[in-house]
């Protein structure tokens, strides 16, 4: 992002604030589907100097995902109006012709985010905390109303045998998209079962797509804000659970590296009141590693093909091997 | 010969990006992004040998498995399961071709792998199918370093 072009696309938005300044604007790495860059405003309001922390997160040429930025940002408006935890977003532009490419500006919450599961290094304490406050967070989103935030333009599922089908194409599409003609017989059978086999839902609520540790902030006192809502959709209230749970985010036996898997369950069940269904969640499980494996593959062949130079991308190749592992001992493969 | 060889010349670039590079730069991001540079020159280095090996390997283990459903298709590949024998007979040209078509049979083969999550294989051809992913999988695992991201 070019400071003077931030800085007056800042006061056209602020026509009230005088002095305005942006203070140490630099990139950062997180969020890696999107570039990143936090940075200080001043300004003087009234006679009154303000500063505030702010991220914004810009379109890059190529990477992780395909995204809309004007739906991100409509679903962290919502979720903030719905009181989760949540940067509050403050402004939009789509126009490339404001900074090359769409992007987005919110508030920069505090805290610091475990990339992966969350550390082992952290207090037992603080991981209990943590897992009490993701599920808290996970069933609170579930049981919003997706009509009442004016969250249809997601893409409400026809009926309940919808979301599952709908997923398994969306992600197979992709997959057939990006494998740069090469095949991965532990994908291609991956998506022929999840084909085969869809899973019915028994409710349709928000999903945020990228629900696991590595995606929150939190300090020594807990989680501050869930971060990385552009995959949000419509569909299946297991989707999240077994995205959270899945081996490749976890640390052995442990879900998300925050509690054993099983106690993970039973906390979900206790805190949202309702009983986990182990045939859809683990139908996410296996579409949750195919999904991570097409996200690695789109960063690969983004990259092999020119479209990012991001570093990180030719790295995604090597998650290819745990996340194949899972699916051949998920459906009996090897 | 020439030298640096190739491999020579990307350790040595990874000593570069580590000692001189990433020493001077200021933005923890760009520290980030050189350190996967030098983590990916330290992997091409690495793999620089291997990889011919890796995937003449690959092949003949394609090669072999085409060949052993080959050998089980008649009695083994019954009713309803004419899809697989086409694939077959399309991989197994693909194995005789000089160098073997590695995608083509890999195509045959992610046929089969599909057949197997389906449930549509019977024991023998099953065998057959679990262990050439097995050793795919081993290989590749070797291969690409076993990553896990929770450590």
């Amino acid at each position: 992002m070019d400071h003077s072009r931030l800085t007056d696309f800042l006061r056209r938005k602020m026509p009230r604030a005088e002095n305005l300044r942006v203070i140490g604007l630099k990139r950062i790495s997180g969020g890696s589907s999107r570039e990143t860059y936090a940075f200080d405003l001043e300004w003087v309001e009234g006679a009154e100097t303000r500063t505030r922390a702010l991220i914004g997160r810009r379109d890059p040429t190529g990477g992780l995902l395909k995204s809309d930025r004007a739906s991100e940002f409509r679903v962290l408006e919502a979720m903030h109006r719905a009181g989760l935890h949540v940067p509050e977003p403050l402004h939009l532009e789509l126009d490339p012709a404001v900074m090359d490419r769409p992007f987005f500006i919110m508030h920069r919450a505090g805290g610091r985010t475990s990339g992966g599961p969350f550390p082992q290094t952290e207090p037992a304490p603080l991981r209990e905390k943590i897992a009490h406050q993701l599920l808290e967070e996970l069933a609170r989103l579930q049981a919003l109303d997706y009509r009442a935030l004016k969250l249809e333009f997601l893409g409400a599922p026809k009926d309940h045998a919808e979301s599952a089908r709908a997923q398994t194409a969306h992600w197979r599409e992709i997959y057939d998209r990006d494998r740069m003609g090469e095949h991965y017989p532990i994908l291609d059978a991956a998506f022929a079962w999840l084909a085969a086999n869809p899973v019915v839902t028994d409710r349709v609520v928000i999903v945020h797509g990228d629900f696991r540790s590595g995606n929150y902030l939190y300090d020594d006192d807990g989680m501050l804000a869930m971060l990385d809502w552009e995959m949000t959709h419509l569909g299946d209230p297991m989707e999240d659970l077994g995205w959270a749970s899945m081996r490749f985010w976890g640390r052995g036996e442990f879900a998300a590296g925050l509690m054993e898997r099983e106690a993970f369950y039973r906390l979900y069940e206790e805190i949202s009141g309702r009983s986990i269904d182990r045939e859809r969640l683990f139908f996410y499980q296996v579409l949750g590693n195919a999904k991570m494996a097409t996200i690695c593959l789109t960063g690969v062949c983004d990259f092999t093909e020119g479209r990012t130079v991001d570093a990180q991308m030719p790295f995604l190749e090597q998650l290819l091997a745990p996340l194949c592992d899972d699916l051949a001992l998920q459906l009996k493969l090897a | 010969m020439l030298r640096p060889t190739v491999k020579e010349l990307l350790t040595r670039l990874q000593g570069t990006v580590t000692g001189i590079l990433i020493p001077e730069l200021t933005s923890p991001y760009a520290q980030g992004q050189a350190m996967y540079v030098a983590t990916m020159l330290a992997r091409a280095a690495s793999i620089y040998d291997q990889e011919a090996e890796y995937l003449a390997a690959e092949s003949k283990n394609l090669r072999a498995t085409i060949a052993a459903l080959n050998r089980l298709a008649a009695k083994h590949l019954g009713r309803g399961l004419g899809d697989l024998k086409k694939a077959l007979a399309r991989g197994a040209k693909a194995a005789k071709t000089s160098p073997p078509d590695h995608r083509a049979m890999e195509a045959v083969i992610s046929e089969f792998a599909a057949a197997l999550a389906l449930g549509r294989l019977d024991d023998a051809i099953a065998r057959v199918v679990r262990a050439h992913l097995k050793r795919h999988l081993d290989r590749s695992r070797e291969f690409l370093g076993n990553v896990n991201l929770g450590g």
